[in-house]
């Protein structure tokens, strides 16, 4: 067992981990983040994306000892409870999700590409922002719901920052 | 699932990381970006024993030494879209890496760990192939340069031998006069390639002087194709007979089936891709004519 300090979503926690133990089975088990899904565990539907150190990084590729001293943000740390970050008022607005399950990892991914759009004061071509969330998969919406979704947060932070 | 129990070493220098390796010999490995040993890991298809973590140590620099342009074994793959010394003298280097992976993929996995895992279908091991690129290996003892051609022996195996770790990647600097492409087919984006070729190209008047081919999806490993680099010399860039040299390379080739593609559908692939790669870099140099 090695000690480790993660700070999660701000709160940081001292705990001892197996090395194997991957950082996504870490932030559900020992940190209660279930919103950090599992769907394939070798890195090809993108759903555990979290952001370490603010770097989206697949926690399931990733072992908990390796990322002593890092801060790490799972998607509750977007909206919370009420789910009222921008990026997921489009996704309920332009139906870019269904079930759900793949949308925490969509979320993770695509808030900096975003937020990196509304910096650059442009909205993406749809290939670009099929490009950014090509890692990700989803069984349900066939994606147009999606890129809907990214299309109309980024127009709505130009128009927020324009105002 | 989920990966067999392991001892984890945060590497503190690469003096350090060597002394790890040196110890652990067979049994241990150096970790990186993760983004192909984890997977292998999680599916109990690799299982070692020590875990020497190398992520903290200065090896991510891309610089010119002389005549070899060097890059570190731990740059990420993102590092090359907007580097101008790869823009500018690697152009199918950089076609290349628009394939690997995903975004995520490109923002941790290392040239050193894409490198050293050989996989037959990954880009970066066909790059260094085409390029004639030296791999800088390092153990406690020694420092060796292994020319790529001699360095993957089949899939996922390479030269590398117990206790010795990828540092660096050299890429000699072409000349002025220079182009290339690289293309590659896969199911998805993202997805691990069918096959790919690149092609490199020197030139003058208007016709090439110069060229080096190498494929993935024909072979274990990236295979260069001497056959059509002497076939393509001499031929004008505006009608540089692709199609008869991807119809040429298809037939010398012994492609296997696997579960994506026949055998036969990888040839015909290879063929195209062989045309497209060379009327790409030919166009781009009448472009730069």
């Amino acid at each position: 067992m090695i000690e480790i300090t993660l700070e999660v979503n701000g709160v940081k926690k001292t705990l001892s981990v197996e090395p194997r133990r991957l950082l996504a089975d870490v932030l559900r088990h020992e940190f209660g983040m279930s919103g950090v899904h599992i769907g394939c565990a070798h890195g090809a539907c993108g759903c555990c994306t979290v952001h370490l150190d603010g770097t989206p990084r697949l926690s399931c590729l990733t072992f908990a000892v390796q990322c002593d001293n890092s801060s790490i943000s799972t998607v509750e740390s977007l909206g919370g409870t009420t789910a009222d970050h921008p990026l997921q008022k489009a996704f309920r607005s332009e139906h870019g999700l269904q079930c759900g399950y793949c949308t925490p990892g969509f979320l993770m991914t695509l808030v900096p590409f975003v937020d990196e759009m509304v910096i650059q004061k442009r909205i993406p071509e749809d290939e670009e922002i099929r490009e950014a969330m090509s890692g990700n998969i989803c069984r349900c919406t066939g994606y147009h719901g999606i890129v809907s979704a990214v299309r109309k947060a980024v127009t709505d932070g130009l128009k927020s920052g324009a105002a | 699932m989920r990966p067999a129990s392991f001892e984890y070493h945060r590497a503190t220098s690469l003096d350090h990381a060597l002394e790890l390796l040196h110890q652990f010999g067979d049994e241990g490995r150096p970790i990186a970006g993760g983004q192909s040993l984890v997977p292998m890991m999680n599916f109990r298809l690799a299982r070692p024993g020590h875990l020497v973590d190398i992520n903290r140590l200065p090896l991510n620099v891309i610089e010119i030494d002389g005549p070899v342009l060097r890059i570190g074994a731990l740059t990420r793959h993102i590092a090359y879209f907007d580097n101008p010394l790869i823009a500018k003298y690697f152009p199918a280097f950089l076609d290349a890496v628009h394939y690997i992976g995903h975004p995520t993929i490109r923002r941790n996995g290392s040239i050193g760990g894409s490198i050293s895992h050989a996989d037959p279908t990954a880009e970066l091991p066909a790059v260094a192939v085409l390029y004639d690129a030296d791999i800088v290996v390092r153990s406690l003892e020694t420092t060796r340069k292994i020319n790529a051609a001699e360095f993957f022996l089949s899939a996922y195996v390479t030269a590398l031998e117990p206790g010795e770790m990828v540092v660096a990647i050299e890429f000699p600097l072409p000349p002025e006069a220079y182009t290339g492409s690289f293309v590659e087919l896969s199911e998805r984006s993202g997805d691990f390639g069918m096959a790919s070729i690149g092609i490199t190209l020197e030139f003058a008047d208007g016709a090439i002087t110069k060229a080096a081919m190498v494929c993935s999806g024909a072979d274990l490993f990236p295979i260069r194709a001497p056959e059509i680099e002497e076939y393509l010399v001499g031929k004008p860039l505006a009608s540089p007979g692709s199609a008869e040299a991807g119809a040429i390379f298809a037939a010398s080739i012994d492609p296997a089936d696997d579960h994506i593609a026949s055998a036969e559908y990888r040839r015909g692939l290879i063929a195209e891709l062989t045309r497209r790669a060379i009327d790409i870099a030919c166009t781009r140099a009448l472009e730069r004519s």
